[in-house]
């Protein structure tokens, strides 16, 4: 199949807009027919309403991919649509209030939090979902994973105060961001296109010096996420050096420091262990 | 006539959203191997197609080309990237003609004839009107491409649009349809024909005032996703099509391990100075989807046994000779075997790793331990006590998995092979070292 198909262009596509007319090819249909053998389908639609897509898509041919495909290196696939999705996004688009029971991550429990829901954000690392929402009492952000949610009770929210926790939202999700400044480290300057790819899901900017021929990534990192990009430097090794981001830098030097110790010890004991 | 390459778009648009920022125009089009003036070019003929696309981008019609395509995480998850396969140009009449014809088969059955004095009707009298035989041209590509589909009954054949998918739904169905398209497009491959799929329903949805809200704005959001993948879907069909077909392809590979003088003949898409492209041609047997670095890989055969790919490395790709089936199949067969202990693609000797991964102290949840379980591909935990566990994996050679190990920091430490232990003792000394005088 060509993807680049001249009905695909944006001339015919900016021209139908507005006109109600929806174009859907048989590759797309063929694509989704694929998708809806995925366990998640389940999870995703009434039975009904999954049962009724399997009859439209009856006659097509479903994509043979999975013969072809292999997929290397991935986290296993524990969940891709939760049940908790469907009421949750519908509260999000009714701009309601929730009441909420969970689990913290020490196991201990929370039992009737007010809030509002903000978004549903999924990790594709970790293959799980998150509810993001607004806590009343302390006016914060929280990350609750759905697999957490024992309860879940719709409130009814004024309009104006969905409103303005939208507005804080940005703000509280501003603040939380912060930036560090990586350096590819000049001997590696030809595997800079793999370095790219590895920070390619962080929001980032790259500076480049010519006189120096000095590669600069300057990566955005929102609170909680210095945990994954640190995982990243040292899954990218001597190739990157922090330069700017003092935790970052502080949290390098210990990892190095204390992998050597350990490698240190183990040596010491095996060394004891053969001379005793 | 030669098919239209979209290598350039699709090298140009790599290049910029993995280098955002770094490079000037000049830079920038010595690097890919163009001319300033076609950077121009192409830089004017994408702007177009993704202005035309995006109402957010025609809002502010001075912002630079580098800025409309800029990642920012809580804004949105439209794929900026999916423009990429808008950029088809189309004749001013033929893309108006075809858009007609859409739109009148949305709304009745029609036949060929009818379509044809509607267009003689409709379309602006400067611009040429169809005749008969043009008309059934364009019906017969809509119904290929099963936009459109013949209704059943005797001739002359009506047509109306094939839109099945979103008719029969009702509002709430077609929610639960947009969100299962919006999720399976973001974590599953291939996702192309999705994203193009939920492009399509955005907008229709958008029209239907009862259920605008569930798309605008946006619910969901996917973090640590590599959105310029789809980049390389690209390529990805033509490859799977000569895989079905057992057929060899032939295309010009620039080799990220290939140290020769520049060659300003061609896009270089690793935008690595000093790489040139080699003609190949080979016989694909299997694609690989990286998920550490979001990349894609074709493994295939060729004089030398097994070669191995990166699809971005990929450009004017082209279909040649068949090949007997059987033998095909055997060739596949053979590297499926090869590939059982591959950590990504790595064809090696298969080796056993030992590693002794360490617990995380006090009350805290043993976050290393579910890591390692969720990521650890086919390696074992072998041993466990309180503080440690041991994890095994038969893996082909030690290249790979390095990394993966290296990411756990001071909690992974490696015990076997003896080698292995060395190099990464050695790689430790020298990252303490980046940061000694902090």
């Amino acid at each position: 199949m060509n993807l680049f198909e001249k009905l695909f262009s944006h001339q015919i596509i900016s021209r139908l807009e507005h006109s109600g007319t929806m174009m859907i090819t048989s590759h797309e249909r063929a694509w989704l027919k694929t998708m809806l053998e995925h366990p998640a389908a389940k999870n995703a639609f009434t039975p009904e309403t999954l049962m009724k897509l399997q009859e439209i898509l009856e006659p097509e041919q479903a994509m043979d991919i999975s013969l072809h495909l292999i997929q290397k290196a991935g986290s296993v696939e524990r969940q891709v649509v939760h049940p908790l999705l469907r009421p949750l996004r519908r509260l999000i688009m009714n701009k309601s209030g929730i009441r909420l029971s969970y689990t913290v991550k020490n196991g201990e429990a929370r039992t009737d939090h007010h809030g509002i829901p903000y978004k549903l954000e999924y990790s594709m690392v970790k293959r799980e979902w998150y509810l993001l929402w607004y806590r009343s009492r302390n006016r914060a952000l929280m990350s609750t994973r759905l697999a957490k949610i024992h309860e879940l009770t719709e409130e009814a929210v004024p309009p104006a105060a969905v409103e303005a926790m939208r507005k804080r939202m940005g703000t509280l999700l501003d603040s939380r961001k912060n930036q560090v400044l990586i350096e590819v480290v000049q001997l590696y300057n030809e595997e800079l296109s793999r370095i790219l790819y590895a920070f390619s899901s962080f929001e980032k900017q790259v500076e480049y010096d010519a006189e120096q021929d000095i590669y600069r990534i300057r990566v955005v990192v929102f609170g909680d996420e210095a945990e994954y990009l640190l995982s990243k430097i040292r899954f990218l090794g001597k190739r990157v050096r922090v330069i700017e981001g003092d935790y970052l830098k502080k949290r390098m030097l210990e990892a190095a420091t204390k992998a050597l110790a350990r490698y240190q010890a183990t040596e010491t004991e095996s060394h004891e262990e053969i001379s005793s | 006539m030669a098919k239209e390459s979209f290598d350039k778009e699709i090298q140009f648009l790599r290049m910029l959203v993995l280098t955002s920022g770094a490079f000037n125009r000049k830079q920038f089009a010595e690097r890919l191997g163009i001319s300033v003036h076609t950077f121009d070019k192409t830089t004017r003929k994408l702007k177009e197609a993704a202005t035309s696309l995006h109402a957010s981008a025609s809002e502010e019609p001075s912002k630079e080309f580098a800025d409309l395509l800029h990642y920012s995480y809580h804004d949105s998850t439209d794929p900026l990237l999916l423009f990429l396969f808008r950029t088809k140009s189309v004749k001013e009449s033929e893309s108006e003609r075809i858009s007609l014809l859409l739109s009148a088969m949305n709304e009745q059955a029609l036949t060929a004839m009818e379509l044809l004095d509607l267009c003689c009707d409709s379309l602006p009298s400067d611009l040429a009107l169809p005749d008969e035989k043009t008309i059934r041209s364009d019906l017969k590509y809509l119904e290929a491409v099963g936009v459109v589909k013949k209704e059943p009954g005797p001739r002359p054949y009506k047509y109306r649009i094939q839109d099945d998918l979103v008719r029969c739904l009702s509002d709430e169905e077609l929610i639960d349809l947009y969100d299962f398209i919006d999720i399976m497009a973001n974590t599953q491959v291939p996702s192309v024909q999705g994203y193009l799929l939920r492009d399509g329903l955005k907008k229709h949805l958008l029209e239907n005032p009862q259920i605008a809200g569930a798309v605008e704005p946006e619910a969901f959001l996917y973090k640590y996703h590599y959105y310029s993948r789809i980049l390389d879907e690209a390529h990805l069909f033509t490859l799977l099509q000569a895989i079905r077909d057992h057929r060899k392809v032939r295309f010009e590979y620039f080799s990220p391990k290939s140290d020769r003088s520049y060659n300003s003949q061609n896009t270089n898409p690793l935008f690595e100075r000093n790489t040139t492209s080699k003609r190949e041609i080979t016989l694909p047997l299997k694609l690989v989807y990286d998920h550490q670095y979001g990349r894609w890989y074709l493994l295939s055969h060729g004089r030398q046994g097994i070669r191995k790919y990166r699809m971005e490395g990929i450009t004017q790709l082209e279909e040649g000779e068949t090949v007997e089936g059987v033998w095909h199949e055997q060739k596949k067969t053979e590297l499926t075997d090869k590939l059982k202990y591959s950590w990504l693609i790595d064809t090696g000797k298969p080796i056993m790793v030992r590693a002794r991964f360490y617990n995380p102290g006090g009350s805290e949840p043993n976050f290393i331990k579910e890591r390692v379980l969720l990521q650890g591909q086919w390696g074992q935990i072998v041993d466990e006590d309180d503080t440690s566990f041991i994890y095994e994996i038969m893996v082909n050679g030690t290249i790979e998995i390095k990394p993966w190990l290296r990411s756990f920091g001071s909690s992974c430490e490696i015990l076997e092979p003896r080698r292995f232990r060395q190099e990464m003792i050695a790689e430790w000394k020298e990252i303490q070292s980046y940061y000694e005088s902090i």
